[in-house]
């Protein structure tokens, strides 16, 4: 019985010889070492992108909210506001604007622990429910990175894309398209 | 693997020394034949974009009886030469630099197709950036339309116009140049004018290019355009931050293509594609750097190469975020 398996000592030597001889052409390429990075790149520091500057009533509360009591039942927004009515597409519509901006204080939001956060810090926010593309978004695989590859980014918030209150990306008209070839063109 | 070494093209740097022309040996690279002028500016093209393999000695002895490496002046005495002739073509001032390749940088490019909706932000960005002709108008960055649930490229329109993107039903896929690891444009060139460079960059010198396009016929991702006619910018759509082997004004008759905006690149910055795309789609950086987004991005995510069954070893990588 033992005969007529191979001696464990062949099996290793064959594993080996074709460890050894089985990468093609293509796998060459690709198993170069990947050298140290830079020492001239700095190290990475990422900067969020402030909103608050560029909402244009904020602060709300010195603008408007500081003369109105806060009404804490749901209804419809019938004085200010009133675009939110058919434009807030988000989520659970039994939420509305308390669930994420703070009562006690309208400039900032609260977020599930009960905590106030900025409007610049809104992705703590958003990532209370979208954990997944938070985590995605702090690595700089969701979102839009800008600055410089080698250290100082700057990295877009949740909100500088979507909009909070109808988070769907909006659909863009397209650039001209390049012209065929086949067609041709004058010159 | 990464720079295929000793390649005439990518090793030797400077003009041929006036006393000894290529008369010894046999000639490589048929210098004998070509002006004065253009051997300057392939001197100064080689010496600036490949300094580091001159230094790695693997220069051989006909290139070091025959040629002398650009001194820093001699490359500046080139680059206001170009300078001034694109003042006097165009009347805008530019500024050609060379940034070199930096050490322990590989470049790559990663895409996020769930997030690409087809708005061509990042053709146009490309366009200005490198100073693609407004007549005829090309572009290096092809958005291919696709039915949903399909990859295929054979039914893909890339010249699709519509009102509102993204449309129902449909998917995108941007394709440019993927700077390849094995590029199959670099093996075909029949005069060496396209390589790739030390950082992962498959560039073309516009001077040393023949015009033959066998390099267009070999790439299987259409990465590289020709100049068909007398490319014409509008002045006021000149970009003067110009690199010398990526967007400087190209002539009538040569090949170009993608450079991962290597004069941005290379400083520091992200591509024009990149900066430009409203919808955060696009990854860039050094595939060198463990902790670097593309890096993360390949570690974590389902990535695509195209037609990866080529061997082609793209640089450019396509995820589900």
């Amino acid at each position: 019985m033992s005969g007529k398996q191979p001696h464990p000592t062949w099996v290793v030597a064959a594993g080996l010889a074709w460890a050894l001889g089985a990468p093609t052409g293509c796998d060459e390429h690709d198993r170069h070492a990947y050298p140290e990075p830079p020492a001239s790149v700095a190290p990475e520091t990422v900067t969020v992108e402030p909103r608050t500057q560029l909402l244009p009533t904020f602060p709300c509360s010195s603008k408007c909210h500081a003369a109105r009591a806060p009404q804490p039942e749901k209804r419809l927004l019938t004085e200010f506001h009133t675009f939110r009515n058919a434009e807030f597409h988000h989520g659970d519509p039994a939420g509305w604007c308390y669930q994420c901006h703070s009562q006690e204080n309208i400039d900032r939001l609260v977020i599930a622990s009960g905590e106030l956060v900025t409007f610049d810090e809104a992705y703590l926010l958003c990532g209370g429910c979208h954990g997944d593309k938070l985590r995605d978004w702090r690595l700089a695989v969701h979102g839009k990175t800008m600055g410089h590859w080698t250290g100082n980014k700057i990295r877009r918030s949740c909100t500088g894309c979507h909009n909070p209150h109808n988070p769907t990306f909006p659909h863009l008209v397209p650039e001209a398209p390049p012209v065929s070839p086949e067609h041709g063109e004058r010159m | 693997m990464k720079n295929d070494g000793c390649t005439p093209r990518a090793c030797p740097s400077g003009e041929p020394s006036g006393s000894a022309p290529a008369e010894r040996g046999a000639p490589l690279l048929q210098l004998g034949r070509r002006p004065p002028d253009r051997r300057a500016i392939l001197g100064a093209s080689v010496a600036a974009v490949a300094g580091v393999a001159t230094g790695s000695g693997c220069g051989n002895h006909h290139f070091d009886a025959h040629y002398k490496e650009l001194t820093d002046e001699d490359k500046r005495r080139i680059f206001e030469r170009i300078e001034a002739e694109t003042r006097h073509k165009t009347g805008v001032d530019v500024k050609i630099s060379a940034p070199q390749p930096m050490d322990g940088v590989e470049f790559a490019y990663a895409l996020d197709l769930s997030l690409c909706n087809g708005n061509r932000r990042c053709a146009e960005a490309c366009a200005r950036e490198n100073n693609l002709p407004d007549v005829p108008k090309f572009r290096y960055i092809q958005v291919l339309e696709m039915d949903r649930g399909t990859l295929d490229f054979e039914n893909a329109n890339a010249y699709y116009e519509h009102d509102e993107v993204p449309v129902p039903g449909k998917v995108y896929l941007p394709v440019q140049c993927q700077h390849c690891a094995n590029p199959p444009c670099v093996k075909v060139c029949p005069v060496t004018a396209t390589w790739r460079e030390p950082d992962g960059l498959v560039v073309v010198d516009y001077n040393w290019c023949i015009g033959c396009r066998y390099c267009i016929a070999a790439c299987p991702y259409f990465g590289r355009r020709f100049n068909f006619h007398e490319p014409t910018v509008r002045p006021r759509n000149i970009n003067p931050d110009m690199g010398y082997i990526s967007n400087r004004l190209r002539p009538v008759g040569v090949v170009e293509k993608c450079t991962f905006c290597l004069q941005r690149t290379r400083v520091g910055r992200y591509p024009a594609c990149l900066e430009a795309c409203p919808t955060g789609a696009r990854k860039f950086g050094n595939l060198a750097d463990p902790n670097g987004e593309v890096r993360i991005m390949l570690e974590r995510k389902r990535v695509y190469v195209l037609k990866e069954e080529l061997g082609t070893l793209p640089r450019f990588y396509y995820f589900y975020g």
